[in-house]
């Protein structure tokens, strides 16, 4: 009877193909995060002996421990980690939103230097710039607060998201804007109704990936936070472990495990608007 | 520099921009004025500042402790004879030339993979993305040195062939691939904004293409690549940017040394250690503006190579 | 939020507005000689590196500190070990380090050379620090002034897993008057029993401390009382050189292996994962390595000698400092705080071994009807290694913080064959050297 029907069965057997070929793929990403679940369910002395999924005995007191192990219970530093996230995310929409309109639809003097400024602010490393950085918020005195994290992302000092969404923008079909020019609607206008909408994807990408990399960013929190009731989750987590004494691993496992529960919360309800392109919204 | 690519985008259409008279010219202006207001005040309030101080400092000794002491070119002289640095730009380069490319392939692959509307979409997306939320913890060290490890899991799958395996991360030979191997592993980013990319292609496009008989390869390479161009140079660019400044990858796995001897002392890393592991903080910003220079030459050849092969919408 | 005003930050705001910022830390700031302690509200602020247990302990002995000194507020901070150092090169070059600082002997001069730290002589009247053992006191001293109290100090000594020795069947030699042979046969009769299982030891070649012993046994020194490198090169290929040996004979595992363990956070080394079974630490360390295994059983013996070996080649080495900054507004808390963690036994109880093996008797008395077995035979060895140890050699100097970097990279080239033990001694001489001298 499947003689009857080959290019059906062939079509079958290659999306069997293909998704048994996506599993395997998937096992090789899952594997570190289902290796940090086991390590935080092994007691300290087994962790660094087994880089199998196994796990001999179960010690379910890291998390407990964990979460008390620090000066402050670990929901302090979710929660300041979780203001500065909100704060930077917010920032980047709105300042490389606009920055990037700019720079994509807008024929202004000096275009092409200060696209070329932008870019070349982000060619310099962290490490030299950092202690400058520090006298100027110092001088602020935004030491010990989360302004030196929020504030530069309300100015648009991410080129990253400004360049992806100019990309996007300049992908966007231009008779739809010059439509709406027609009609004599202004470049606020055509910002806010026309090409905000149509950038869902770029601008879920943007908040998403801010997220992220807010989240896990380690050094700038580092310095610019000295107080341990500001600290956020890296600068926490890193303080469970000391090279010269003995350090509590599975505590710390525990609570990077609990610490990557909101990352991936926001990147699996978030990407769902990575699927608004222009295909959904029927832009034409 | 990169500025000649953007010149050119930008004659191109300037063009249009001529008919459409001085009136509409002096309204882009002012709408730019208020659109770039946030950035501009960013660049010169915050960004600028620093990096000026940089400049001076690259021109002096400075020991973090005490004040900069002008030394004019002795940085730069310094950098001449200067035997890890040399190294660190071998390693970076290697890296950079190898790794960029390749996890763009990958990434691309599996973005055309999974938006063709593949069933269960979400859950693969959110796997693939898995690793690259990871970042780079203490967590993932310990993981990568117990795997990639003597008695790791890589070689017990290699003994099963009857291949006896070096020690990944810490053989000199084998510890920059390795880090390579990584890096195309966190593939997730680039491939996110691939997929957001390919969403914003209309379908109409390819229900016209498929009206007149084009085969899917055929609506691949003259519908869906051209279309996605500007988002495969945006990676690109990037992707270039990011990985000559790479750290935190060699960072963990060596306990921030490059190590095993100098086979990982990525560029990044090397000026880290003068900086704050040996108090030069001077030949660090020195060396940091030689990278500026570098990712600047190979950003602008990329803007310049960018016409040949980017397709804009405007 | 504290601010130091002073003419750090005027001199800060001048460069700001150029556009240019630059470090002007306290060098050549005044400290008053003998400040008084104010009667008003005090904040002043604490800086320590360690995990969980460390900082859990520290701010306990800050709240036994403020309900002394109910008028003087201690702000903590605290970091991992890079982290803590990245941080506080960056707060103190802009003029803003934490009043109070634990220290590590490594940067000590680096730091107060440059004029970074606090004279402690200036603030004697607060701060006592007769009791704490002169020997080792003087490890806070750079150019013979006091700039750091020590908190405690170790020697080195041999780990050994004696667990494993039981369940391979080998003997473990008297270890009272053991040699480097007995040291090397008993290690390659453990490999092999154990059939490649595990190896008899983990060999040195990759920090200062057991390079400045090496030295020792032989008669030589790292660095002088200038500080200048004062090692014998002679010295440096010799203790590379038995490394090499101990890989060859089978002793130590292969260089990829020992590679794996090099530089990481002892919970990951080899000694706790039971895949050697002898290893070279300061003994300070002996309760976190037996309580990182509680599989394992440990015991502490002294570094095997020749016939030819000095006498007294064992030194005490500082675990950390407390240290004030030369820029603090407080210099009298400042003091009194690093008085009250120097000399108040209540400390004493709370920390117990974990900054080391105390430098004050009084600390010791207080601790040690506390400790658990692993902690009492520490002290125990510590107690025995007293009669052995000999004058305390200087301090890593400033510029020569690197060390333990150089170390570890040249250890590495040379246990990968990529050059000989005579040339990695070249360049590492020639790269130290340059680095001291560019700091002087």
């Amino acid at each position: 009877m499947t003689d009857a029907y080959p290019t059906t069965r062939r079509r079958r057997v290659a999306r069997v193909i293909k998704h048994v070929g996506l599993i395997i793929v998937c096992l090789l990403m899952l594997y570190p995060l289902l290796w940090m679940v086991a390590s935080s369910l092994r007691p300290n002395s087994d962790i660094f002996t087994s880089s199998g999924l196994f796990i001999d005995t179960f010690d379910f007191d890291h998390y407990p421990n964990g979460w008390d192990a620090l000066a402050y219970p670990f929901s302090t530093y979710l929660l300041n980690s979780f203001l500065v996230v909100l704060g930077s995310v917010i920032g980047n929409l709105i300042s490389c939103s606009m920055a990037a309109y700019a720079f994509a639809r807008l024929r202004f003097r000096m275009r092409g230097f200060a696209f070329v400024a932008m870019l070349v602010t982000i060619m310099l490393p962290i490490h030299v710039l950092i202690i400058p950085q520090y006298v100027f918020y110092a001088q602020l005195g935004w030491i010990n607060t989360y302004l030196p994290l929020i504030v530069p992302k309300f100015l648009a000092t991410d080129a990253f998201f400004i360049f992806l969404m100019v990309q996007f923008i300049r992908g966007i079909p231009r008779e739809l804007d010059e439509a709406a020019r027609i009609d004599g609607a202004g470049h606020l206008r055509i910002y806010g109704q026309i090409m905000l909408p149509l950038m869902v994807p770029a601008l879920a990408t943007t908040a998403i990936f801010t997220f992220i990399w807010t989240w896990n960013d380690f050094f700038t929190q580092l310095i610019f936070v000295t107080k341990p009731d500001l600290y956020t989750v890296p600068v926490a987590l890193r303080s469970f472990i000391d090279a010269q004494t003995q350090s509590d691993y599975g505590a710390m496992f525990a609570m990077s495990v609990v610490s990557l529960i909101p990352v991936f919360l926001v990147f699996l309800f978030g990407q769902r608007f990575l699927l608004r392109g222009i295909a959904t919204t029927g832009g034409k | 520099m990169s500025a000649l690519g953007e010149f050119r985008n930008l004659s191109r259409s300037r063009s249009r921009l001529d008919t459409a008279g001085k009136q509409e010219r002096s309204r882009d202006n002012k709408a730019a004025a208020f659109f770039l207001a946030p950035w501009v005040i960013g660049l010169l309030g915050i960004t600028v500042g620093p990096m000026i101080a940089s400049l001076y400092l690259a021109f002096t000794d400075y020991n973090l402790l005490q004040d900069p002491e002008f030394t004019g070119l002795d940085n730069i002289r310094r950098m001449l004879t200067d035997d890890r640095l040399a190294q660190s730009l071998q390693v970076t380069f290697t890296y950079v030339i190898v790794s960029v490319p390749l996890q763009l392939a990958v990434a691309l692959a599996l973005a055309l993979v999974l938006d063709r509307g593949i069933r269960g979409l979400s859950l693969y997306r959110s796997v693939l993305y898995l690793p690259s939320l990871l970042g780079a913890s203490v967590a993932i060290a310990v993981l990568w040195r117990l795997v990639f490890g003597t008695e790791g899991l890589v070689n017990a799958f290699l003994a099963l062939f009857g291949v006896e395996g070096p020690g990944w991360v810490t053989d000199p030979d084998t510890a920059l691939g390795t880090l390579v191997i990584l890096h195309v592993w966190t593939f997730g980013a680039p491939m996110v904004i691939f997929l957001a990319g390919l969403r914003q292609i209309p379908r109409e496009l390819y229900e016209a293409a498929a009206t007149d008989g084009a085969s899917k390869k055929r609506q691949l390479f003259s519908l869906t690549l051209p279309l996605l161009s500007p988002i495969i140079f945006f990676n690109l660019v990037l992707g270039l940017i990011g990985s000559f400044q790479s750290f935190t990858q060699a960072y963990i796995i060596s306990n921030g040394r490059g190590g095993p001897s100098d086979s990982t002392l990525f560029f990044s890393l090397y000026l880290y250690q003068e900086g704050f592991g040996s108090f030069r903080m001077g030949y660090a910003s020195a060396l940091a503006w030689l990278l500026l220079i570098i990712i600047g030459a190979f950003t602008a050849l990329n803007f310049w190579a960018s016409k040949y092969w980017v397709f804009y919408n405007d | 939020m504290k601010r130091h005003t002073s003419r750090t930050v005027r001199a800060g705001v001048a460069a700001a507005t150029a556009g240019v910022t630059l470090a002007a830390c306290g060098v050549g700031a005044d400290p008053v000689l003998h400040p008084e302690l104010s009667d008003e509200d005090v904040t002043i602020s604490m800086n320590w590196w360690g995990a969980d247990a460390r900082t859990q302990q520290t701010i306990e002995a800050i709240e036994l500190f403020e309900e002394e000194y109910p008028n003087i507020d201690v702000e903590p901070q605290y970091a991992d070990w890079t982290g803590y150092w990245d941080r506080l090169a960056t707060t103190t070059a802009a003029g803003d380090m934490p009043d109070v600082s634990q220290f590590d002997q490594i940067y000590l001069s680096s730091y107060a050379e440059r004029g970074a730290l606090l004279d402690l002589a200036t603030v004697n009247n607060i701060l006592d620090v007769s009791d704490l053992d002169p020997n080792v006191l003087d490890t806070g001293r750079v150019d013979g002034d006091l700039y750091a109290v020590p908190t405690g100090a170790t020697t080195n000594g041999i780990l050994i897993n004696t667990t494993l020795f039981e369940e391979y069947g080998v003997e473990i030699p008297d270890t009272t008057s053991w040699t480097w042979e007995d040291f090397e046969r008993t290690s390659i009769e453990l490999s092999e029993a154990s059939d490649g299982e595990a190896h008899g030891l983990s060999p040195f070649g990759g920090d200062s401390f057991s390079l400045t012993v090496w030295a020792r046994q032989h008669g030589g020194q790292v660095f002088d009382e200038n500080g200048e490198l004062a090692l014998d090169p002679e010295l440096l290929i010799s203790y590379w050189q038995r490394t090499l040996d101990y890989i060859d004979s089978g002793a130590a595992p292969s260089a990829s292996e020992l590679s794996e363990t090099l530089g990481l956070p002892l919970d990951q080394s080899g000694l706790v994962t039971g895949s050697t079974a002898m290893g070279f630490i300061p003994a300070g360390q002996f309760i976190a390595y037996q309580s990182a295994a509680p599989d394992f059983d440990y015991t502490l013996a002294n570094w095997p000698v020749d016939a030819d070996t000095e006498e007294g080649f064992q030194y005490l080495k500082p675990s950390m400092y407390w240290s004030a900054a030369s820029t603090t507004e407080h210099p009298a808390e400042a003091a009194l705080l690093i008085d009250f963690l120097s000399n108040d036994t209540r400390v004493a109880e709370i920390f117990g071994l974990d900054r080391g093996e105390p430098a004050n008797p009084a600390f010791w008395d207080a601790v040690e009807p506390l400790l658990d077995e692993a902690g009492r035979e520490s002290l125990a060895f510590t107690e025995a290694m007293s009669e052995e140890v000999g004058d305390t050699p200087p301090i890593t100097p400033s510029g020569a913080s690197d060390i333990e970097v150089l170390l570890n990279r040249y250890y590495q080239v040379i246990i990968f064959g990529q050059s000989s033990p005579e040339e990695a001694t070249e360049d590492f001489f020639n790269e130290l050297g340059d680095a001291i001298n560019a700091a002087s």
